[in-house]
C-alpha cells in the first residue's frame, strides 16, 4: 500500500517569483455600462460636500439676524442656486434609491444568534423612514405643520 | 499618515453611512423647501419667515436636526469624492488627498455646530 505523497514533495528548492498583471482599469470604466452608476455614485460627493456648505451658509445667516436671513433668502433665488438644488434633488434622490437598495443587500448573514430580517422588511423599512422623515421635516418647514 | 487613516477607517466609515443614510433623508425636504419650494414662491412666504425659521431652528431638536444636515453630507461628499480620486488614477496621491478631504469635512461639521449653537 502507497503512502501519502509528502505536501512538499513537488515544491522547488528555491520559490520563484511570483509574477502579476499591471492594474488596468476595465474597459467599460468610468461611464459605460454598469460603471456609469457607479461613477456617478461617486460623483454625488461634489454635490454633497457643496450641499453641506450652502446649509451651513443658510444656518449661518439665521443665527446673524433678519436681515442677513433676508439676503441669504434673496440670493436663494438666482438661477444659478436653483439649477444646482434641482441637481442636488435629483442627486440625493438617485443616491437615496441606489443604497437603499444595496443596503438590505450588504447585511451580514448573522450578527451573533440573530439573523437581519428580510432583504424586502429591511427595503421597505428604508423607504418607510425616508418618506417619514423627509416628508415630517418638509411639512414642518413649509408650514404645513408647527 | 496612511496608518492613521486606517485606525481612522471605523469612524470615517460611520460617519459616511449617516452621510448617505440620514444626510439623504434631511437633504430631500431641505432641498424641497428651502432650496426650491420657497425661492419658487411654491410655499407660503411666512413659512420661512426670520422669527419662525429662528424658533424652530433654536429648539434642541431644529438644532440637531440642523447640525445633521450640514455636517453628514460634509463626511458623505469628503469619502466619496476621496473615492473618485482613487478611481481617476491617483491612489498615490491618497495620502495626501484623503486628509485634506476630510480635514475639510471635520472644519464644516465644526462650523455647523458652531451656526447652531449661536442661533
Amino acid at each position: 500500500m502507497a503512502r501519502a505523497a509528502h505536501p512538499d514533495a513537488m515544491k522547488p528548492k528555491t520559490p520563484g517569483r511570483t509574477r502579476t498583471a499591471p492594474p488596468m482599469a476595465p474597459g467599460e470604466f468610468p461611464f459605460a455600462g454598469r460603471y456609469r452608476a457607479y461613477t456617478l455614485f461617486d460623483w454625488t460627493g461634489i454635490i454633497y460636500l457643496l450641499l453641506g456648505f450652502v446649509a451651513l451658509r443658510v444656518v449661518w445667516a439665521l443665527g446673524d439676524g433678519e436681515s442677513a436671513w433676508l439676503a441669504v433668502q434673496g440670493q436663494l433665488e438666482n438661477p444659478l442656486y436653483l439649477a444646482f438644488h434641482l441637481l442636488s434633488l435629483v442627486s440625493v434622490i438617485f443616491v437615496g434609491v441606489r443604497f437603499f437598495r444595496l443596503f438590505p443587500k450588504a447585511q451580514p448573514a448573522r450578527i451573533g444568534p440573530l439573523k437581519p430580517p428580510p432583504q424586502l422588511v429591511i427595503h421597505v423599512a428604508l423607504y418607510a423612514a425616508w418618506i417619514g422623515v423627509a416628508g415630517g421635516l418638509a411639512l414642518v418647514l413649509a408650514g404645513g405643520i408647527f | 499618515m496612511k496608518h492613521l487613516l486606517l485606525r481612522l477607517e471605523p469612524v470615517i466609515w460611520l460617519l459616511f453611512g449617516l452621510g448617505i443614510m440620514v444626510g439623504t433623508m434631511l437633504m430631500t425636504a431641505w432641498i424641497a423647501v428651502v432650496g426650491l419650494g420657497a425661492p419658487m414662491g411654491l410655499i407660503p412666504a411666512d413659512a420661512l419667515a426670520f422669527e419662525r425659521a429662528h424658533a424652530l431652528g433654536s429648539t434642541l431638536i431644529g438644532r440637531v436636526v440642523l447640525a445633521a444636515l450640514i455636517a453628514l453630507p460634509l463626511w458623505k461628499g469628503a469619502h466619496h469624492t476621496r473615492h473618485i480620486s482613487i478611481d481617476m488614477g491617483n491612489a498615490d496621491r491618497d495620502g495626501l488627498v484623503a486628509p485634506l478631504l476630510y480635514l475639510i469635512a471635520i472644519a464644516g461639521s465644526v462650523l455647523g455646530i458652531a451656526a447652531v449653537v449661536r442661533l
